[in-house]
């Protein structure tokens, strides 16, 4: 993984994977640490220790190597790494990394994540929002109202998803997350 | 959300691009994108692909994305299912790749044999 970017997607993927239709992302940035949240529907972890490179839930190959590697990525910058199964039904992860630290990933195209995402898995409802250091968390994509305005479940149009990426970019740049390391 | 507005004005383009895609698309292009695909640049391969569609201005195309296919070496890969043809899978497909594929084998119908992995199911 080259960036945050693409570990972001990932873990984004795996919520597809575990058939989640509805997805909630909270970024923070703070004192350089970046942090995400992300909660889905899905049908949740099995096992307790899902950061084992050789725990997976696929059939195709015997390793499953995104979280380890978001693992990784996170505790080799003072930052952490939790998962944990949601009552009922879903999955919460949380990481945290230290974007000033020398082993720091760069950010990454984060907005194009989002982008990326709705174009992947049109079926899936999005939610992400901005953690606010005081003041409430900043929703900055909500599929679901999207399709309304729209009036149309089907938003795969290169029009939204330049929306989309712009009006999460924008917000992500408001809180210092540039598109390499970010401004301190 | 906010820019809300701008989501509205969108939205006529929207409804007209619609109704001129109402029509059955011919060609599935299929971009794995699961840990191994992510990590090999299978997001840009997609928007590669995405951005050739919209240039090329065929409207039967489309793209969507499937899991790992278990040849995690061979990554970033796609398939393509065309009508009354077998689905053809390529590897290594990164942007240049992208590119000669979508020429040859959408544009033109014939296989790329340079990044060709497979033929059939």
């Amino acid at each position: 993984m080259k960036d945050l970017a693409d570990h972001l997607f990932d873990v984004l993927e795996n919520s597809v994977t575990s058939e989640a239709t509805e997805v909630k992302v909270v970024l923070g940035f703070c004192n350089k640490r970046f942090s995400c949240k992300i909660k889905d529907n899905g049908r949740g972890i099995k096992s307790e220790d899902v950061t084992d490179p050789f725990v997976t839930s696929r059939k195709e190959r015997k390793v499953g190597l995104g979280l380890p590697l978001l693992k990784k990525t996170a505790e080799t910058t003072d930052g952490f790494l939790r998962i944990s199964k949601l009552e009922g039904k879903g999955t919460f992860l949380e990481f945290e990394t230290d974007i000033s630290h020398i082993d720091a990933k760069p950010f990454g195209n984060l907005a194009k994540v989002f982008a990326d995402a709705l174009r992947s898995w049109p079926d899936v409802d999005f939610e992400v929002l901005i953690e606010g250091e005081k003041n409430e968390d900043e929703q900055v994509l909500n599929t679901k109202e999207i399709k309304e305005v729209v009036g149309c479940s089907d938003i795969q149009h290169k029009e939204i998803h330049d929306f989309v990426y712009k009006s999460i970019d924008k917000e992500l740049k408001r809180i210092g997350i540039n598109t390499q390391f970010g401004n301190f | 959300m906010k820019n809300l507005e701008e989501l509205k004005q969108i939205r006529d383009k929207v409804k007209k691009n619609l109704q001129m895609r109402s029509g059955k698309h011919k060609v599935r292009i299929v971009v794995c994108m699961a840990t191994c695909g992510i990590a090999a640049g299978a997001r840009q391969t997609m928007n590669t692909l995405a951005d050739l569609i919209e240039k090329s201005d065929r409207d039967d195309v489309i793209i969507t994305t499937s899991g790992c296919a278990g040849f995690c070496e061979q990554e970033p890969m796609i398939q393509i299912y065309t009508e009354d043809n077998e689905p053809v899978v390529y590897g290594k497909v990164d942007l240049k790749a992208a590119e000669e594929i979508f020429e040859k084998h959408i544009l033109n119908n014939q296989i790329a044999e340079k990044y060709l992995f497979s033929k059939g199911k």
